[in-house]
């Protein structure tokens, strides 16, 4: 093998964790100027193969080579030094220091005192050569998200990284932002930089990289030159096993009762801005309605007012005619799956049979005579348990030590099991592998065929077009367009996310 | 009030919120990196015997301070240890640090007390003499030691070292997104040690000052009467800035200079509620500043490496 | 309880965590008892001696056992308020205060002569402690609950005020105060108020007693109840507390009003039981020896009967250990804190992971409107 052309060569790196085999012996390797795509499912392995690699952890056994010499990574500060760039998906910006501040922030200095003027001259130089720009001295809590990516991106650069990590880049982009993303990279590929490029959207994979590298359950499966390539093909190596994401036959209800209703809705964020504005939104039984939209344009919100988290400072939000003012916390009512598992959805430090009856806890059968009833209860949680087919050893385990797949399932029982008249599920497949994902999408779809109101909030593109009757585009906190799932079109739906009325033909 | 009340309570603030200050400083820098540092009643506590004991002993202010700064050091390491490296609950080592130095105060008072209205060495004042002529400040430049001065001017070098260095710029990263801070190559682990370290140093120099400072003398079981708790507040109250800290610090003070003012005024409230008076001012102002008080992200905290 | 015969004793929730979780405590009390011993033979005194000495000071005879018991009336009734604070996630660090105000309410009720029979009396002055402690309460838990006040701060700065409070109270020439005294101090108890004393020629008082029965009461609560629930569920996780319909606001306001009426029942009952007239400054550190009783127990009302006796032992058989060998009566609070420090250095696992599942796909959300998200924005 031609070590000259190799920009970095990472050979037979091993990581166990407890309980869990991360990376089993994976070799990769990028040549000099050419991006590599790295592609897995969540939990394959490839985010903890790019800490390894950015010194974050230390491989067990295996080693690594840039420019052909072999490097010993004991630090992020060590892998700045020898030229690697990280960009990681959940951004490492602080929020409330300026863009310069956060991308000069570790770097060494001889002075004492903070030099901005030489290091913004730098940057803007680095924002022109790239056409990627940001107003050095605004906060970044300000910035919208793709801008926040530009300044991961700069603040690599600005280190003179030669080899720059994107991890899954462009799931907070807009299809616009995207390309712009695209055209800094094949900037720094004809640099002879390299770029590994980690993502599971496979039409981008295709679209950027030159060549292929899947990982599968800690191992690596193959490389594999990208003009090879087929988007099944990449598919079934990253899946094991044949993969469509096609939408599933369904009976249609004649009968279009309404269950959801909002009107005029207005609701403010944390931070006190508008999240949405003169919502209007009808969700009926037996049907799925799909957000669609880049994260941050007010699905959370729309989530937590309808849920009774959020209070709206205008509007009316119904639920089968009854107004919701506040939480109500009746599981035959509404059934909700929080975006955030581990904050809202879940009590960590309690046992899985504690966590399915968090809502219930004050009922009968669990409780007689204001006392709880722990035989009952425990009964309870081992029928869901063998319903929902949640893995564990037992109902006493906590549910911090379940796996996010089964977290998930845990929320489902209990949200579900008692058949509420509206579920909201919001990004329910975040940070689940295939098998999960597909799970959840058949319990969604057969929440819509017994009669359920669903409002599925996803950032996933494909699997809301794939489960849902109609699909609603977000934007800003305003519906862009309403749309029947069985006709709608990526490109229509791409421009009302970006905030775009086209002509539609419904 | 008369001029002469008006400038006698303007000196008694000034002495009693130097101590305040100074314990502040530190303080703002330990919680802007993210720990609370609850102990620093005890550190207050420990310092002000030792400033007296060293005192007592040599004869020299200069040693009180600087051994004063040393056992600030070690008992900083100490929190340091405890709530950086063993991640331990902030509130519940600061409280227990509190006892600890209650009880070893009170103990190592016992055993030096035997000679008693032995005069010990105080602070020197800055300002010559022959300044106390001069109209409306003269006798307050001539008759606040040295350590006031010192108090008023450091909120300001702290502000400078907090907004302009590389290190401060490191201490606020951390306090708001550590994991930013640590792929960026910064050692957040040092950089607590070394917060808390400080509000160490400078908790016990305010203790120092309390009893260096003018009063001369250590009283056993309530020397310090709350004053660390009054600085959390202050530094909430504050905003976490180090000037606008040392300005509540300043209200503090003024609130009890107040109360001794009043009780000397024989005045109809009872002098017992005037000792209420400097506590009940600070639940007052942490209930009216919470609202505008921007907290440091992770304050309070603890920091886990692995969670990258 | 009930469940102990239908399953395995390890089974009964937390009794068995208890047991599991007893050796980190034990090893940190252990070393902290060498560090005492350690700063004891600094002084020039045989650590073995002493600690003999506070052995025999505290389980020597029967009278010093009740010594004991009379310590520990305090300590379990401000622990288990505490306790059940730390569970919710709230550190209600007003003891002193609360003690001073249940005081204060049992003096009121308990001096004037109502010509009441014994029993009534007693309930009416205890009643009266709880109520008054309670208000006292209200206080902090409402800034803490509705303004976002850190409760810590508020409750200390409220402790000082409590006490300056009481000691108006009991100086001349306030109607409650006794006239001449040569320290302030508040009139006699009436006989009818005072609480009986169980065991002749000791102080021995039923405070010990109500205040195991009320430790295990509250672990009933805790773990048996909607309401013992609902405080887990918000100590350990507030958001999801919310969205399951918890009104946190004012679940907050009612355990720090519970452990306000406990510590204004700890007051009451020391004045009633012990001390029979308010003195002036006499809860001195009290309140705050059950802040580390609750923190020793971790928040588990069973662990706050153990630490109790742990802490009066101590306590007490450091009265005895003082006169024998002549060391500060201070050192015992010294060992105190170094046994609570070294219990927490040990480390406990709090809330930081587990090692047995290693999370690798982490899925939180940080898009732009995470801002004020993150740890509770308490001040």
């Amino acid at each position: 093998m031609d070590q000259n052309g190799l920009a970095l060569k990472m050979e037979d790196i091993t990581k166990r964790f407890p309980g869990v085999l991360a990376n089993d012996r994976i070799t990769l390797e990028c040549k000099k100027g050419e991006v590599l795509g790295l592609l897995g499912e969540n939990g394959a392995g490839k985010t903890t193969l790019m800490n390894i690699l950015y010194g974050l952890h230390q491989p067990d056994s295996g080693r690594i080579c840039i420019d052909g010499k072999e490097v010993q990574i004991a630090s992020p500060s060590k892998a700045i030094q020898y030229g690697i760039g990280m960009v990681h998906q959940h951004f490492k910006l602080v929020d409330t220091l300026t863009v310069l501040e956060n991308i000069i922030l570790g770097i060494p200095s001889k002075k004492p005192l903070l030099d901005l003027v030489p290091a913004r001259e730098r940057m803007l130089n680095i924002c022109k050569e790239y056409e990627l720009f940001v107003d050095p001295d605004t906060e970044v809590w300000r910035l919208p998200v793709g801008q926040q990516q530009w300044v991961e991106i700069i603040k690599a650069l600005y280190r003179n990284a030669k080899i720059l990590v994107l991890d899954e880049p462009t799931s907070v982009l807009t299809p616009s932002e995207s390309d712009q993303l695209f055209r800094a990279i094949r900037r720094l590929t004809s640099e002879g930089r390299s770029v590994i490029f980690i993502s599971h959207k496979l039409r981008e994979v295709m679209e950027i990289t030159d060549r292929v590298t899947i990982i599968r359950d800690g191992k690596l499966i193959g490389t594999i030159p990208t003009k090879e390539a087929t988007q099944a093909k990449l598919a079934q190596m990253m899946v094991g096993r044949p993969v469509s994401i096609v939408r599933k036959p369904r009976p249609a209800f004649s009968e279009k009762k309404p269950i959801l209703v909002m009107k005029d809705v207005n609701v403010n964020d944390d931070r006190g801005l508008p999240a949405l504005k003169n919502f209007n939104l009808t969700v009926h039984a037996g049907e799925i309605v799909g957000v669609a939209g880049v994260d941050g344009n007010g699905q959370r919100e729309l989530a937590e007012c309808i849920v009774g988290l959020r209070k709206p400072t205008s509007g009316t939000i119904s639920v089968q005619n009854q107004q919701v003012t506040d939480v109500i916390a009746d599981p035959s009512f509404i059934g909700f799956i929080p975006e955030d598992r581990q904050k809202t959805g879940l009590v960590l430090d309690f046992s899985v049979f504690e966590n399915l009856i968090i809502k219930d806890y004050s009922r009968q059968p669990f409780v007689k005579k204001g006392i709880l009833k722990y035989p009952v209860i425990k009964k309870h949680a081992r029928s869901m348990i063998g319903k929902y087919n949640i893995k564990t050893p037992s109902e006493d385990v906590k549910a911090r030590n379940l796996s996010g797949g089964n977290q998930q399932k845990v929320i489902i029982a209990r949200e579900l099991d008692a058949e509420p008249v509206l579920d909201i599920a919001s990004q329910p497949t975040r940070g689940l592998d295939m098998g999960a994902v597909s799970n959840v999408h058949d319990i969604l779809l057969n929440e819509r065929n017994r009669g359920a109101a669903v409002l599925f909030i996803s950032a996933e593109l494909q699997e809301v077009m794939a489960l849902s009757d109609r699909i609603i585009v977000l934007f800003r906190g305003e519906i862009m367009g309403d749309l029947n799932g069985e006709t709608a079109d990526v490109s229509t739906i791409g421009q009302m996310m970006l905030g775009q009325t086209p002509e539609v033909e419904v | 009030m008369s001029y002469d009340m008006l400038i006698s309570w303007i000196q008694a603030t000034l002495r009693w919120s130097a101590p305040l200050i100074l314990v502040s400083i530190g303080e703002v820098f330990s919680e802007r990196s993210g720990i609370i540092n609850m102990g620093i009643e005890g550190i207050m506590l420990s310092g002000a015997l030792c400033g007296i004991a060293i005192s007592f002993f040599t004869g020299s202010v200069l040693l009180s301070v600087l051994i004063t700064m040393l056992l600030g050091v070690i008992m900083g390491i100490i929190v340091a240890f405890l709530t950086v490296s063993r991640r331990t609950n902030q509130v519940v080592t600061g409280l227990m640090i509190n006892m600890l130095a209650m009880g070893g105060t009170n103990l190592l008072f016992a055993l030096l007390s035997e000679s008693r209205h032995t005069r010990v060495t105080t602070m020197p004042p800055l300002f010559p003499e022959s300044w106390h002529g001069i109209p409306l400040i003269g006798p307050i430049l001539t008759q606040q030691p040295v350590s006031t001065w010192i108090a008023l001017i450091l909120p300001f070098l702290a502000g400078i070292v907090l907004y302009k260095t590389n290190w401060g710029l490191n201490v606020r990263a951390i306090g708001d997104h550590p994991q930013a801070a640590a792929t960026a190559g910064i050692s957040v682990i040092k950089i607590k040690y070394q917060t808390v370290i400080i509000s160490g140093i400078f908790a016990a120099l305010g203790g120092c000052v309390l009893t260096l400072g003018e009063v001369g003398y250590f009283a056993s079981g309530g020397m310090t009467a709350g004053r660390g708790f009054i600085v959390l507040a202050a530094v909430v109250v504050g905003g976490w800035d180090p000037v606008r800290t040392a300005l509540a610090c300043l209200v503090f003070g003024a609130a009890d200079a107040a109360q001794l003012r009043f009780q000397a005024m024989d005045s109809v409230v009872p002098y017992q509620f005037l000792q209420m008076l400097p506590y009940l001012a600070t639940v007052i102002a942490l209930t009216i500043m919470v609202k505008y008080s921007r907290v440091p992200k992770t304050w309070g905290a603890a920091y886990d490496q692995r969670d990258i | 309880m009930k469940t102990i015969k239908e399953s395995k004793f390890i089974r009964v929730p937390f009794i068995g965590e208890l047991f599991l979780g007893g050796a980190r405590p034990i090893l940190g009390i252990v070393l902290g008892l060498l560090a005492g011993g350690v700063l004891i033979a600094i002084s020039g005194v045989n650590p073995l001696t002493a600690y003999w000495a506070m052995m025999q000071g505290a389980f020597g005879n029967l009278q010093s056992f009740t010594n004991v018991l009379v310590r520990s009336s305090p300590l379990l009734l401000g622990g288990i308020g505490v306790a059940l604070g730390i569970k919710a996630g709230v550190w209600n660090t007003g003891v002193e205060g609360y003690m001073y105000l249940g005081a204060i309410g049992a003096a009121v009720v308990g001096i004037p002569a109502l010509s009441l029979p014994p029993v009534v009396h007693i309930i009416l002055t205890l009643i009266v402690g709880m109520v008054f402690g309670a208000i006292w309460g209200l206080i902090p838990g409402y800034l803490r609950a509705y303004r976002g006040v850190n409760e810590v701060t508020a409750t200390i700065m409220l402790n000082y005020v409590a006490m300056y409070l009481t000691n108006w109270l009991v100086s001349e020439p306030q109607p409650l105060a006794e006239f001449g005294s040569f320290y302030p101090m508040s009139k006699l108890l009436q006989e009818s108020a005072q609480l009986p004393i169980l065991m002749r020629g000791t102080s021995l008082h039923p405070g010990a007693f109500i205040g195991i029965v009320i430790c295990l009461l509250f672990h009933f609560v805790l773990f048996y109840t909607p309401f013992g629930f609902r405080t887990r569920m918000l100590g350990a996780n507030p958001n999801a507390a919310r969205y399951s319909g918890v009104n946190t606001n004012k679940q907050i306001v009612l355990i720090m009003m519970s452990g306000a009426m406990l510590g204004g029942l700890a007051g009451a009952i020391e004045v009633t039981g012990l001390k029979l007239r308010v003195y002036m400054d006499f809860v001195s550190g009290v309140g705050y020896e059950s802040v580390a009783v609750a923190l020793l127990a971790g928040g588990n009302p069973l662990g706050v009967i153990a630490a109790t006796f742990f802490l009066a032992f101590l306590k007490v058989g450091g009265t005895t250990m003082s006169i024998q060998t002549g060391i500060g009566a201070p050192m015992t609070d010294v060992i105190i804190a170094l046994c609570v420090l070294f219990v927490i250095g040990v480390g406990v696992s709090e809330r930081r992971r587990l090692e047995n599942v290693h999370d690798v796909d982490k899925t939180e959300t940080t898009d732009a409107s995470d801002i004020k998200g993150g740890e509770e924005n308490v001040v």
